[in-house]
């Protein structure tokens, strides 16, 4: 069997002779840190992201099989994106820069956490619409039509290959910050916000009907979100619902029309609130499903929607840095909830500094056990 | 109705000018700076507080409310000063080092000064030591320490060894959150208070405050 028969048998509850091992790809300064034990290239930590040639390379040194993260999409941002340009220098050497998106961050050297937000452009109504909207158009060409014209005889058969469908909320999230966002559902505009998603969800929603139109085959869809916390989500589910909803369900029912029937959503922190929102839409696969630092689980949500909800994640990646004793327990973690069928254990966000080589390895290895 | 629960009301709703408009009419009426703020403010921040430990309203609701409470408190600030009035206690806040996130340090901030403390923000990327003098120079009673990161939150056991070695750990509390850090943890390093959420790390560091 092919790592793509496997993971769409177990995903489809039919066998498979083994379990897939899967990832979700690196913290670059966890791949710099493996260069300098010696332990992988160090072109490989300079040329890695996620479907690169460098993480096949690595695939084959650790044992994985794919990396879930492994998708194809469009050019489907803000086009063009904003000039990135540096603000300020302040004292201490922190950037005050203006990312892509209009996001005005503070950027600290030597701090390997992500860029802190500390302003935005998209504030009103004025700001999107003239300086957004024209950014959130479909044009053909966010579509290399071409590429997807031949995709079918040039994708990669070992393994599963998923459109990405971009995101509904994440990305303008990306756009505003959380304050931004906040600020903007409850403007006096009180229209203005779902204006806003529902253009850039209508911009998606073509590039993705546009890859589909020319007849290229995908093993599943997937979304980014990254829209919950540690303590559920950063908006209410209600106005999530009244805001979001019908943009999965008009993408879904796309990718279903043309026999996409796994279609999986990246959220990290606790999702269990947006869950029934995302299921009720045809999003049917939680991802990575964050156990580890922020306690989101997959057996619940199993429990409550039955076996149409899949699971591709849950592993407590922690453990990769711990010890073979800490790793065998969430080996038999995994195995009680592969049992369940329909679930694909795969560690639960990229790994991160301090990581253990071989104990990737080791665990890539015990994985690929579980029938 | 009363203008105070109108003030109240409407910071819940995160209607930020209305607040504004009618704090001040509050105090063109004559109504003491401190009733306002406690009766008003603080009252429609305590409400948010609980509905946000409660899942009822989520972090846009808290932000918009902290913003009004924000605006309000633009007018009574100079009043209070007049009036002598003392804040519920004093608490330095911070992310720290290594680590850039700043919305749950910000969040914990807002619910803090909802329920009347002075809270000196220091940021992100806060150095053990900076905790430390900050709250001997500036008579903190709390210390508060956020990490999202399971990378970063090692410096927390930093902050403590920084209070003990400059002989102040038993004059001031240490709290410690974030999404990788739990109980067990604040057990571990010698903090002295874990909460998992902004609007319960608010009622702690009141509670610690008036020990």
């Amino acid at each position: 069997m092919t790592n793509r028969e496997r993971t769409m048998n177990i995903l489809h509850y039919k066998e498979a002779d083994r379990m897939p091992a899967v990832h979700f790809g690196y913290w670059n300064e966890l791949l710099w840190e493996w260069a300098e034990q010696g332990k992988i290239p160090r072109e490989i930590a300079e040329r890695w992201y996620d479907g690169s040639e460098a993480e096949r390379e690595l695939d084959r040194m650790i044992g994985w099989d794919f990396n879930w993260y492994r998708t194809v999409g469009s050019d489907n941002g803000l086009r063009p994106g904003f000039e990135y340009k540096v603000l300020e220098v302040l004292p201490d050497g922190t950037r005050r820069v203006q990312n892509g998106d209009g996001l005005i961050e503070r950027i600290k050297p030597g701090a390997t956490s992500i860029p802190s937000e500390d302003d935005y452009l998209l504030k009103d109504r004025e700001a999107f619409e003239m300086l957004y909207k024209p950014k959130m158009q479909f044009s053909p060409d966010r579509v290399n039509l071409d590429y997807y014209r031949h995709f079918n005889n040039t994708r990669p058969t070992d393994i599963p290959v998923g459109l990405h469908l971009g995101s509904v909320l994440g990305n303008i999230r990306n756009m505003t910050s959380v304050v931004g966002m906040s600020y903007l559902l409850y403007d006096e505009d009180e229209e203005l916000f779902a204006d806003i998603v529902d253009t850039y969800a209508e911009m998606q929603y073509k590039c993705a009907e546009a890859i589909l139109e020319t007849g290229a085959k995908f093993d599943f869809a997937h979304y980014w979100e990254d829209i919950c916390f540690k303590n559920g989500p950063l908006i209410a589910p209600d106005i999530f619902e009244e805001l979001c909803a019908k943009h999965y369900k008009k993408r879904n029912d796309l990718c279903k029309k043309y026999g996409i029937d796994i279609i999986s959503l990246d959220c990290d922190g606790v999702t269990d609130k947006l869950l029934p929102i995302w299921f009720e839409n045809g999003v049917n696969t939680m991802f990575p499903i964050e156990i580890g630092v922020w306690g989101d689980q997959f057996e619940p949500a199993r429990n409550k929607y039955g076996k149409g909800m899949l699971g591709v994640g849950g592993m407590d990646k922690t453990a990769l840095r711990v010890d073979r004793a800490a790793v065998d327990r969430e080996i038999e973690r995994m195995r009680r909830l592969s049992a369940l069928g329909g679930f694909i254990p795969c560690p639960d966000h990229r790994l991160m500094p301090g990581t253990k080589f071989e104990l990737v390895q080791y665990y890539a290895e015990k994985i690929k056990e579980i029938q | 109705m009363s203008i105070l629960i109108e003030i109240s009301e409407n910071l819940q709703k995160g209607k930020a000018k209305i607040v504004k408009e009618l704090v001040q009419k509050a105090v063109d009426e004559g109504i003491p700076a401190e009733t306002i703020l406690n009766e008003g403010l603080l009252s429609g921040m305590n409400v948010i507080g609980e509905k946000f430990k409660n899942n009822e309203v989520y972090v846009p609701e808290v932000l918009v409310a902290a913003r009004a409470m924000n605006m309000g408190a633009q007018i009574l600030k100079p009043l209070l000063a007049a009036e002598g009035v003392q804040s519920t206690g004093k608490v330095c806040i911070g992310t720290v080092q290594g680590d850039l996130h700043d919305i749950g340090k910000n969040l914990v901030k807002m619910m803090m000064e909802g329920k009347g403390l002075e809270v000196i923000d220091l940021g992100t990327d806060v150095a053990p030591e900076t905790y430390v003098q900050t709250a001997i120079e500036q008579n903190c009673q709390v210390i508060c320490c956020s990490a999202l990161l399971t990378t970063t939150m090692g410096v927390m056991a930093d902050v403590v060894k920084a209070a003990e070695a400059a002989g102040v750990r038993d004059k001031v509390k240490i709290m410690i959150g974030g999404a990788p850090v739990t109980q067990d943890y604040c057990d571990k390093i010698g903090a002295d208070v874990y909460t998992s959420d902004a609007a319960s790390a608010a009622d702690a560091a009141v509670r610690l405050c008036n020990n």
